[in-house]
């Protein structure tokens, strides 16, 4: 928010914007589209932004007009662009550039052009982490950077920001920046997603955090590699007996079996963990995704068809109701690998318990 | 541009469009439209960033903008307009400057330097205005003579945004999500390199319930080989696995009290796990904590009266993913994965406002981003109930047949009626591309 609650203009008494005659918004017409109500310090603020960008002035007091027009409105498209460029050209101080940005990040948290800007900034600030010298491109303040200092900051910030609200998808995203950028794949990366999934073992975003850190550097082969899978499957099965029925680690699951090429049927023995089918009088079932990645390894790995409609079907009628049409279509599907009809209800003893299932 | 493409494709939804303004007042509002179009072409967002008007300025800061330029291409088509005036040498040219060299799209182009985001939003937009000025066929636009974007390059650019999970991400290796996800499935569609076809043939079944990737040389496009004799390498390489993860979006997860967090708890009971709603059984409790939580459990199953989606796993349900996963899956041609009643419940009753509209979550005050994705929603729900001989209107006296919305063309999400008006635009146009068989509706 403006940091200032005068009625007057603020721009056009002052004479420091003397010499600019700002240009106004064109009339819209009488039927304008989705006309907005700017206020009228809006009004003004952008009335000079359109005269100084037009002349792509590069100076301080664009600084504090930009400003002035993120903090109003910060999904403007081409302003945060033109802020940067006159931050560069006025060598300005970036450090004082990221700490602004820290305290208006948490007013505007979901905001890509926050985002994309502090990754400029900080890019400016060490473009080639990788050598050991400071920056390349003319001095200004901040020049001499300490790498390590600049990552702590930033990584902590980002930490910060995951309090805050631990699954914002522009964080994760800036954060899996900076592990590339600054080369931080062995850096704590692994550890940080074990503290946020112990944390809770529901976030997803910090299993796909893990899925990165593990497979998404260049070169390296990730769970192909056979110690990297190990460890990888058994923390993830750490994970799932939590949590049985959290999806998160099993689609990890599957998806450390896809990119090792392993047939499913490893995992059978521990599927059959929660989800028992062999009593005779029912099922034992505690998690419907063992269930489902059972249906798939009955369905091709084991050429046990009638297995894997007998989980479909409980999938449908019992454990997970809410996807009932799409355990209909995996089973029409199973059909026609059959070749045969299929009969889509289960035995009349299995739906008996329905209800009573779900009281105590 | 983004306000008035919501505002004015849901009053065309709702057949309020013509009966609620004026001749004189809709050819006002595509002038407005078109006075937000560049010389050298697209449009902007908004006339607040028009820099035309200054003398001896330059207008490096007053970029056409991809997304802006989807908005009011589709507005101006919903509003019955021809497109006569639009720049489309111009903005053909524009297009492919906005495509970087891996492929993927950005949002403006200032100083030479494509800026904005690199993800599918874009590639999505940028599909849909190559798809209402030129069709679907791939190579030199014979009218304006201009070069193709690089379809194969956008391809590969979609495919490495697939996650280990089935669903599309932003940048590779980011989080599955649904928005990214539509933008991916209905972009291939534009260009057509959809996998046609899916989920069908005998020689998919063992990979496809593995759900593993299907090699390369499965993956063709059907119509691109009638069209060039070709086979072009198409996105989704595992579309199986896409529809998996597009109806796990399916949640009873509907409002914030639902999505208590779950610090340190290892239990699984509807007060504490996401999903759990759905997941009716446990035999035995890891913890006395636990077995103590199942006991205060209500009885009856009532959490799946109202269903909604969400946008990644484990999440609450919004309002919006309702047509970012309703409109993939359709376009997936998997709309029956989806029960139509308990999602038009969920819309209609719980993220339905008092005041009218639609908002995130339920209570929420409605806006006009979740009031349109709503109704599209809504729309595409009409469309696979009929389809499943369903009465989309239970216990309601009006007869099926009669729709409540216009059909929604899933692909470009406007009104199937709005998009029919390209084909006459096209002839004019000289774009020969035959009736599309995407999913759209």
């Amino acid at each position: 928010m403006p940091d200032h609650a005068e009625d007057e203009a603020k721009y056009y008494d002052d004479p420091e914007w003397a010499d600019i005659e700002p240009i106004q918004q064109a009339d819209q017409g009488p039927n304008p589209l989705a006309a907005i109500a700017y206020t009228d310090e809006y009004a003004e603020a952008m009335a000079y932004l359109r005269t100084v960008m037009a002349r792509d002035e590069k100076s301080e007091r664009v600084l504090r007009l930009t400003k002035d027009v993120i903090e109003m409105n910060p999904a403007h498209y081409t302003v945060w662009l033109y802020r940067a460029q006159v931050l560069f050209a006025t060598h300005a101080d970036l450090h004082k550039e990221l700490e602004w940005l820290n305290e208006t990040a948490s007013q505007y948290q979901k905001n890509y052009q926050i985002w994309h800007h502090r990754q400029l900034i900080v890019s400016r600030l060490c473009p080639d982490p990788a050598s050991s010298a400071a920056t390349r491109g003319p001095p200004f303040p901040g020049a001499g950077i300490d790498v390590d200092s600049l990552v702590a900051k930033e990584t902590s910030f980002v930490a910060s920001m995951f309090d805050k609200d631990a699954k914002n998808y522009h964080v994760w995203s800036y954060r899996q920046w900076l592990v590339r950028h600054f080369g931080l794949w062995d850096k704590g990366e692994l550890e940080f997603t074990e503290a946020s999934i112990e944390k809770d073992v529901r976030n997803n975003s910090a299993w796909n955090h893990r899925w990165y850190v593990v497979n998404g550097k260049e070169g390296s082969e990730g769970v192909k590699e056979e110690k990297v899978r190990e460890r990888e499957i058994a923390f993830t099965k750490r994970q799932i007996r939590l949590a049985p029925q959290n999806q998160s680690p099993w689609n990890y699951l599957r998806g450390i079996l896809r990119k090792a090429n392993l047939r499913f049927s490893t995992v059978q023995d521990f599927c059959i963990e929660f989800a028992d089918l062999s009593k005779p009088e029912g099922d034992d079932v505690f998690s419907s995704h063992a269930l489902d990645l059972l249906a798939d390894i009955y369905a091709v790995d084991e050429g046990r068809n009638e297995q894997a409609k007998r989980c479909l079907l409980l999938l449908k009628d019992k454990y997970d109701p809410i996807r009932a049409n799409y355990w209909q279509y995996r089973l029409e599907m199973l059909d026609k690998e059959m070749g045969s009809g299929i009969d889509s209800h289960l035995p009349e003893h299995e739906t008996r318990n329905l209800t009573s299932a779900v009281s105590v | 541009m983004t306000l008035a493409f919501f505002t004015i494709s849901a009053l065309d939804l709702l057949s309020s469009l013509v009966p609620n303004t004026t001749p004189e007042e809709r050819a006002a509002y595509i002038d407005w439209i078109y006075s937000c179009q560049i010389p050298s072409g697209g449009f902007r967002a908004s006339p607040s960033h028009d820099l035309s008007a200054v003398k001896d300025g330059s207008a490096q800061w007053d970029p056409a903008n991809v997304p802006a330029t989807y908005f009011a291409l589709a507005t101006l088509l919903i509003l019955g307009d021809d497109l006569n005036r639009v720049r489309r040498k111009e903005t053909l040219k524009w297009l492919r400057c906005m495509q970087r060299d891996d492929g993927s799209f950005g949002e403006t182009l200032v100083n030479g330097k494509i800026e904005g985001g690199m993800d599918t939003r874009f590639g999505y937009c940028a599909t849909c205005v190559r798809y209402i000025l030129r069709g679907k066929r791939e190579g030199r636009d014979p009218t304006s003579e201009e070069q193709d974007i690089d379809v194969d390059a956008l391809v590969e650019c979609l495919r490495k945004a697939e996650t280990y999970d089935g669903g599309m991400s932003e940048m590779p290796f980011h989080e599955a999500h649904a928005g990214f996800t539509y933008c991916a499935i209905a972009a291939l569609h534009f260009i057509d390199r959809f996998p046609w076809p899916i989920c069908s043939q005998p020689s998919e079944g063992q990979r496809a319930f593995n759900k593993m990737p299907l090699r390369k040389e499965d993956i063709v496009s059907t119509t691109s080989s009638e069209q060039q004799g070709g086979r072009k390498t198409c996105g989704l390489t595992s579309p199986n696995l896409t529809i998996h993860w597009l109806a796990s979006r399916l949640t009873a997860t509907i409002s914030i009290e639902d999505e208590e967090d779950t610090y340190a708890d290892e239990t699984d009971t509807p007060e504490t796990c996401h999903d759990a709603h759905s997941f009716v059984h446990t035999a035995n409790f890891p913890t006395s904590m636990g077995e103590t939580s199942e006991k205060s459990r209500p009885s009856s199953h009532f959490a799946l009266d109202w269903v909604g989606f969400n946008g990644r796993c484990n999440k609450v349900a919004d309002t919006c993913y309702a047509f970012w996963v309703g409109a993939g899956l359709t376009l997936m041609n998997a709309s029956r994965v989806v029960h139509p009643t308990p999602v038009r419940r969920y819309l209609l009753e719980q993220t339905a406002h008092i005041v009218g509209g639609f908002g995130k979550l339920p209570g929420d005050p409605p806006d006009v981003y979740h009031s349109y994705l709503g109704l599209a929603a809504l729309s595409l729900l009409e469309t696979a109930a009929q389809a499943a001989h369903e009465s989309p209107r239970e216990g309601l006296r009006k007869p099926m047949e009669e729709r409540e919305l216009k059909a929604l063309d899933a692909c470009m999400c406007v009104s199937i009626e709005a998009k029919s008006r390209l084909y006459a635009i096209w002839q004019r146009w000289g774009v020969h591309d035959g009736k599309d068989r995407d999913g759209g509706g």
